[in-house]
């Protein structure tokens, strides 16, 4: 019987708010009694896959020490800079992308961190495909279009329920990746649904076919809650 | 290798545990299971040499494969060596999991803590119902 996954949109949202989200959604997993109730244990939110927008942001992982200096060169620019928990090097996220945070707890698909990583790498590159495009992984983690980077991917774990996730370059300025390298990958470009087509492909015409991917590679139905949303949205005093 | 796994004991968070003699000094690593798992580890965060940790709390992670898993602590009491090894070849602990991988030493608070981890036998029939 295929598990159902509680899809949650929060359409335009800071990336550090989505992180507190996810963090919220992570610690009503835990039946620890030992760790403090989220404002959403309550509703029981089981697996939970937010799909969003950001404002510009760069983000790096664990192996941040190699940023140290570039903090405040890309603060500069007007971009946010956050250290975050997850694996992968330094990454930009902005309006026109869409962003993917499955929340999901791994013993459900018994999948372990690297099979999981390989199945949002599939996800990716079956929602290419939809466009006509042929996505490809190589060594280096994400999605690429030949030499080019479409998506990237960058994951934690805590005890089996899974934080952070994909991102898919839909119509998004791609100007912000030059003043870094994207992933540390040196010598690769980045591109686009739209650069790729030729035309305008908006997150908003990308996000079904994503969910649907999403759906065929995990073998689970997506459904909205409701009620989730607006306990989120009226009871998180870290979202403005 | 029969006789290493005997020896040891392990958590549900796949990291083993082996005690030096009969002292509450042990050496704490991740199980064959994780590191297969996680695939090529490409950096490991270790706790500080001195530190004093909790049973169950996150003393560390993993990095693999743009994934991050936690290191949790298998029992409380004081972190006395690291793997410094690992800073330069964390690939060790996929091909040596159980004794060069190893990620760091400990002083147990209280040696019967051991009692309450998985034996190996527990340990297999754990992998065995994650199937």
């Amino acid at each position: 019987m295929a598990r159902s996954i509680t899809v949650l949109n929060l359409g335009k949202i800071s990336y550090r708010a989505a992180w507190q989200v996810q963090r919220s959604l992570l610690q009503a997993h835990r039946n620890d009694s030992k760790n403090e109730k989220s404002f959403l244990s309550e509703q029981h939110p089981g697996d939970v896959l937010i799909i969003c927008e950001h404002e510009p942001v760069y983000t790096v992982g664990i192996r941040e020490r190699e940023y140290s200096q570039d903090e405040e060169r890309l603060k500069a620019l007007g971009a946010d800079f956050v250290r975050t928990d997850r694996g992968g090097l330094i990454t930009f996220h902005g309006p026109g992308q869409l962003v993917g945070y499955p929340v999901i707890n791994l013993k459900n698909y018994s999948l372990g961190l690297r099979k999981y990583v390989s199945s949002l790498e599939k996800v990716l590159i079956k929602t290419c495909e939809m466009f006509g495009l042929q996505g490809k992984t190589t060594k280096d983690t994400g999605v690429w279009i030949d030499e080019r980077k479409i998506a990237a991917i960058g994951i934690s774990c805590k005890r089996y329920i899974t934080q952070h996730g994909v991102s898919l370059n839909c119509d998004n300025d791609l100007s912000w990746f030059d003043h870094v390298i994207p992933c540390g990958i040196k010598g690769k470009g980045v591109t686009s649904l739209s650069q790729e087509l030729g035309r305008k492909v908006s997150l908003q015409e990308t996000e079904p076919l994503f969910l649907n991917s999403f759906c065929d590679v995990f073998g689970c139905t997506l459904a909205a809650d409701e009620k989730l949303a607006e306990n989120i949205f009226l009871k998180a005093d870290f979202i403005s | 290798m029969n006789k290493l796994l005997s020896e040891m004991r392990f958590t549900e968070e796949h990291e083993w545990v082996r005690q030096e003699g009969s002292t509450p000094h042990v050496t704490v690593g991740i199980t064959d299971y994780a590191q297969d798992s996680l695939g090529d580890i490409v950096f490991v965060e270790l706790p500080e040499v001195g530190s004093q940790v909790v049973e169950k709390d996150s003393i560390g992670a993993i990095e693999s494969v743009k994934a991050v898993s936690d290191v949790y602590c298998p029992a409380s009491g004081t972190v006395t060596e690291v793997n410094t090894e690992l800073e330069s070849t964390p690939e060790v602990v996929n091909t040596s999991p159980l004794e060069d991988g190893w990620l760091f030493k400990m002083e147990l608070a209280d040696v019967s803590s051991l009692d309450t981890l998985l034996t190996e036998k527990e340990y297999k029939d754990y992998l065995h119902g994650l199937e």
